[in-house]
């Protein structure tokens, strides 16, 4: 499936911004069933240096820094993406293997995918999240199975509402009010699965427009599974699913800090008001 | 109960009765005595300091170290302590009896710290780099991955020469056979270097005799051979490259110690704001522009350091910071990152990681450390819980050692369950059993446990450590708790075996990077702070000066003749802000008393905004951050103000009053003394002329505020108020001796108004901003003449151009209105002036963060 994505971000302010450094994760990565073809990203006012780099986790990092005095700040991301994913065919692997497999970590793969157990600044393994994780645990589940238990019990037992929780809304918050948005639920997936020392990734990105997704309105978060024998699996908690071609993935990391989407430090500029709009139109 | 020992023999005891104290010094048993051997007799090393100390005896000694105490108070070494309600200044606790350090010693101490620093400089390169080592599983992975001080936005780009750490610090223990432990590395932003050479200036200054006779090897040559090493760091740009050191300012509890090497060093010291990212390149900004910077030596914490790429809660840090490091267009000493090996977790791996990387033996232990990530750590921990200590395994702020020996069962247990839940977090070592060292105390000497604090740099080929060091000394006589946040104290370093060749410490020259540091221009923020320094101390002794004239009116007593009256003294307070309307009502009696206690508050308490203490407090705050610049006169002064006013007023209202007035003549002549070395001993940059600025803005408001309360306000007796005035305007010889005449209203005015000779005059103020603003950096290139020239000029031509008669002439109801409006509107000038001022100089946006709210 061919996607046609665009992503804007518009800050307005109520006083001049003097200077503005901003970082960026806005360009879909590429990888075995998605294919980046075009991608570029807009800036107003022009900014004087526009960098690119690959972070830490193999995502594309914009920078770009604004040197003159704007009231108004402008980032539109569009890319074209090929999206060919097929549903997993993942071997049936007790989540304990999988767990003993990745703190043994025998090869490469499992090494990096280890890096993904730990806490991370917005994700710690709580016990409240490890007492969640139990039921969908029993001894000898296959680790898919597993997963996907633990995601349909979060979509049944949390609510999708939108403004509910803030971006610095401590992940235990959202847990206690059993609500929140796609990103309150992929911090509490991942921490559960983490509390179990499995590795668990968070993923942002697009939502086809149109399709009766929640979340589709904004850029859109998920999970990404470690699955010996299959790789990284993806789960999607606020839709209850294994995305396939409806999902287009930007970036991933250890949380939504890693992959913030934009952000910046503006010099002056007062009161500020963001809008977002995301788009992700199927285009053949 | 050990046995009890005296320093040396017999006859120590006898000498030291002589003069006049017991001299005695008795070590628990069970610890190595760093001075003494188990027989009671000195150790070899330390037998020329026993020997001295002996003929000095405790009273001489006692004598010596108020010396070192003063001398600690005047060169304000202060250590913050966090969360502490008297204020964030504490003396520094520095005890006059050095550690000594036998050279042969040093030498395996030596070459045991440049083996650590080169080996965890080697650890940090690979695990921000290939992670070799991890791949080869030489260290667990968890290390880094469960580790927070592990930033990934740093991994994957080495500083110049894959030095990452430029300086390094290692605190050491004794154990009771006499070997040295490393107990905690320092790797990020070692602090200590400056306290450490403070107490050897101190030490060299209160022991003189004996310290040159002990031969002690001198500290500041180990700058000079890192000198270089450090330099070659910079990015290649220029033939000098130009530096900062980077504080987290004022509240930092090392904050003495920022503003101390900067000075020595001789560059310039910043905070996050001061710099300025702007094409990946780092810029200081100042009153003339933006200036490239190369070399950012840091003393903030690596996640601080960037608010973009790391900690976003924290804007203490430059923006961008890591991404100019990253393009090789900056160098941060230590490198960004560097914490990741502060963490007691690798310890337990250093022997391998060192037979590994260096092919040497690991030449000083680590305490016995145990990472409970490990399952055989784990249930090693779990097993001898009481005999262990159990330590964050990643120390964030705010989290604690914790003692399993000194816990009750429930809380062992809660421990232990912590340790199951989360084993990553926690790392298990031995109790470290600490030597003991004396100390002076006001009952003689007193053992103590001391940590050793030692210090290491980049020398350009491996590392070169300090000869000395800085000794901590544990809070009680029991304790093994060595912490400064906590209390205790600190001692000089004695390192014997000095070389013909090396200078003497005993006059330490300052250091300079000269040439190498900034070009002179003035940080932006710099000229701010000198801008209300010279507003406050005018502030303050204008303050200062108007109560000394007021107060004698409240006694109740003495002359009368000269003393004000009530009424002159409630109109003037009140009509200057000083005190608020409600506050002077009641009787007489009521009112005397009244003001007597508000006077006391306006002296003394420092949240009365409008009151003496709040200015002294506004003084003590832009000083501290500009004190890298004062001499050490000028900071004596300034101290000197800090110690007259922190005296507790005494408690009958007399008595108080008397104390009052000593205080407020203290502080005038004070004050004077800080004017005056700013007259005769400042050069005339631009921070001075800032200063000045400062004060000539603040003298011109104060005076014409004076002039319209205590003139155009004043009722229509107002002979008294005219004599009060020219008292606070320190006018009233010149008046006598030029007018001979009674007090009159235009002839006050002539004098306090425009009479331009007059150096507390108006006109005087305005003549001098005039030519001051014309001495300021120059302006941009659209900008025709020097800001705030028009606005300093019209004023001064208003006065210039009025008549004293006329405004001294009352209309039909009485009033001064002419002058009214006159003094308005010149308050008005000035306020745009000094708007004009700080818009072109001296404004701060602060910076905020973009967010994303759904």
């Amino acid at each position: 499936m061919l996607y046609r994505t665009t992503h804007t971000t518009r800050y307005l302010y109520a006083e001049p911004v003097m200077q503005c450094l901003s970082l960026a994760h806005l360009t879909p990565r590429s990888f075995p069933g998605q294919t980046v073809l075009e991608s570029s990203i807009q800036v107003d006012p022009e900014p004087v240096r526009f960098g690119r780099r690959r972070d830490y986790f193999g995502n594309e990092a914009a920078s770009f820094s604004i040197l003159q005095a704007h009231e108004r700040f402008v980032t539109t991301a569009t890319s074209l993406v090929r999206v060919e994913r097929r549903a997993p065919d993942a071997p049936p692997v007790g989540w304990e293997t999988t767990r003993d497999l990745l703190a043994a970590y025998p090869d490469a793969p499992t090494r990096e995918a280890f890096g993904f157990v730990f806490d991370s600044p917005l994700v710690a393994p709580y016990r409240e999240l490890a007492d969640f994780a139990a039921p969908s645990f029993p001894p000898g589940r296959p680790m898919v199975e597993a997963a996907r238990d633990l995601s349909h019990r979060i979509h049944a037992g949390f609510t999708y509402l939108p403004q509910s929780t803030s971006v610095d809304m401590p992940l235990l918050e959202a847990f206690g009010k059993r609500c929140g948005v796609c990103q309150d639920f992929s911090h509490i997936m991942i921490g559960a699965l983490r509390s179990l020392r499995l590795a668990a990734r968070y993923v942002s990105g697009y939502l086809r427009s149109g399709a009766n997704y929640q979340g589709a309105e904004a850029s859109h978060a998920w999970v990404s599974v470690f699955v010996p024998g299959a790789g990284w699996l993806d789960f999607d908690p606020t839709n209850d699913m294994m995305p396939t071609d409806g999902h287009v993935t930007v970036a991933w990391g250890r949380d939504y800090g890693d992959v913030t989407p934009m952000k910046g430090i503006a010099l002056g500029g007062g009161k500020q008001v963001v809008q977002v709009a995301v788009r992700a139109e199927k285009v053949e | 109960m050990g046995w009890r020992q005296t320093l040396g023999d017999d006859t120590i005891l006898e000498s030291a009765k002589a003069s006049g104290g017991v001299w005695r010094y008795a070590p628990p048993a069970g610890h190595w005595d760093e001075a003494l051997r188990p027989s009671g007799y000195p150790r070899r090393h330390w037998r020329t300091l026993t020997l001295a100390l002996r003929r000095i005896g405790v009273a001489q000694l006692s004598r010596r170290w108020q010396i070192g105490q003063q001398l600690i108070q005047a060169n304000g070494v202060t250590y913050n302590v966090y969360g502490d309600p008297q204020g964030k200044e504490r003396p520094w606790q520095m005890d006059p009896i050095p550690l000594v350090i036998d050279a042969g010693e040093w030498v395996g101490i030596e070459r045991a710290i440049a083996q650590r620093a080169a080996l965890l400089n080697l650890l940090l390169a690979d695990l921000y780099g290939a992670q070799k080592l991890i791949a080869e599983r030489r260290v667990p992975a968890e290390l880094i991955f469960a580790n927070p001080h592990f930033l990934h936005p740093c991994h994957g780009f080495t500083p110049a020469g894959g030095v990452f750490l430029q300086n390094y610090a290692a605190d050491l223990a004794r154990s009771p056979d006499g070997s040295w432990w490393v107990i905690s590395d320092r790797t990020q932003a070692p602090s200590g270097i400056g306290y450490a050479l403070e107490n050897r200036l101190v030490s060299a200054r209160t022991l003189p005799s004996i310290f040159n006779q002990c031969e002690v090897r001198p500290l500041t040559r180990f700058f000079e051979a890192t000198l270089g090493a450090l330099l070659s760091l910079a990015p290649v740009r220029a033939a000098d490259p130009r530096i900062v050191l980077l504080s987290p300012g004022p509240n930092n509890e090392t904050y003495f110690e920022h503003s101390f090497l900067a000075r020595h060093w001789g560059v310039p010291l910043v905070e996050g704001a001061d710099l300025t990212v702007r094409d990946n390149r780092v810029f200081l900004k100042t009153l003339a522009g933006l200036e490239r910077v190369d070399l950012i030596l840091r003393r903030l914490d690596d996640a601080f350091c960037d608010p973009l790429e790391l900690r976003g809660d924290s804007l203490l840090g430059v923006a961008g910071l890591v991404e100019a490091a990253r393009a090789g267009n900056v160098a941060v000493a230590n490198a960004l990152g560097s914490g990741l090996v502060e963490t007691p977790s690798h310890m337990a791996f250093l022997p391998s990681l060192c037979r590994h990387l260096l092919g040497e033996e690991l030449r000083m232990p680590s305490v016995a450390t145990w990472w409970c990530g490990q399952e055989r750590a784990r249930r090693h921990v779990l097993d001898h819980l009481e005999d262990l200590v159990i330590k964050p395994a990643f120390p964030q702020p705010g989290q604690q050692t914790e003692f399993p020996a000194s816990m009750d069962q429930a809380a062992r247990a809660d421990l232990a369950r912590r340790i199951a839940d989360s084993p990553d977090r926690y790392v298990a070592q031995e109790q470290v059993d600490l030597s003991t060292a004396p100390i002076r105390t006001e009952e003689g000497l007193e053992a103590r446990h001391v940590v050793l604090r030692v210090f290491a740099a980049w020398d350009g080929a491996s590392y070169s450590v300090l000869p000395g060091g800085l000794t901590r000394v544990a809070t009680g006589d029991r304790s093994l708790v060595v912490s400064m946040q906590l209390g205790g104290g600190s001692k000089d370093t004695w390192v014997l075996g000095k070389r013909e060749t090396e200078p003497s410490d005993s006059q330490p020259a300052a250091m300079q990077l000269a040439g190498r540091r900034s070009s002179g221009e003035l940080p932006s923020r710099a000229a701010d702070n000198l801008f209300w320094l010279g507003r406050y101390a005018e502030r303050l002794e204008h303050g200062a000066r108007l109560v000394r004239a007021l107060l004698p009116g409240l006694s109740g007593e003495g002359d009368l003749g000269s003393a004000v009256s009530l009424d002159t003294v409630i109109h003037l307070l009140g009509g200057l802000g000083y005190l608020s309307a409600e506050e002077l009502g009641g009787s007489i009696a009521q009112q005397r008393w009244n003001l007597q206690r508000l006077m006391g508050l306006l002296v003394y308490d420092p949240s009365q905004t409008a009151g003496l203490g709040w200015s002294l407090k506004q003084i003590r705050r832009v000083s501290w951050q500009l004190k890298e610049r004062f001499s050490e006169d000028t900071w004596h002064v300034l101290q000197q103000l800090e110690t007259d006013f922190s005296r507790t007023p005494p408690a009958t209202p007399e008595q108080r009053f008397v104390a009052a007035m000593t205080l407020l003549d203290g502080a005038v002549i004070t004050l004077s003394a800080f004017a005056g070395l700013f007259m005769e001993n400042t050069t005339r940059g631009k921070g001075w002329h800032f200063l000045d600025i400062g004060r000539r803005l603040e003298r011109a408001l104060q005076t014409s505020a004076l002039l319209r309360v205590g003139i155009a306000e004043a009722p229509f007796d107002i002979e008294p108020y005219l004599a009060v005035l020219l008292q606070i305007a320190d006018s009233s010889i010149t008046y006598r001796t030029r007018f001979l005449t009674k007090m009159r209203t235009e002839l006050v005015l002539e004098l306090l108004l425009a009479d331009e000779a007059n150096p507390r005059s108006v006109a005087f103020q305005l003549a001098t901003l005039v030519e001051r603003v014309e001495k300021l950096p120059a302006a941009a290139d659209t900008e025709a003449e020097p800001i705030g020239r028009a606005l300093a000029e019209k004023a001064l031509a208003s006065v210039r151009g009025a008549s004293m008669d006329d405004l001294a002439t009352r209309d039909a109801d009485g009033d001064l209105w002419a002058l009214d409006s006159f003094l308005a509107e010149l308050r008005t000038g000035l306020y745009d002036f000094s708007d004009a001022l700080t818009a072109r100089y001296l404004s701060h946006l602060a910076p905020s963060r973009l967010t994303l709210r759904r």
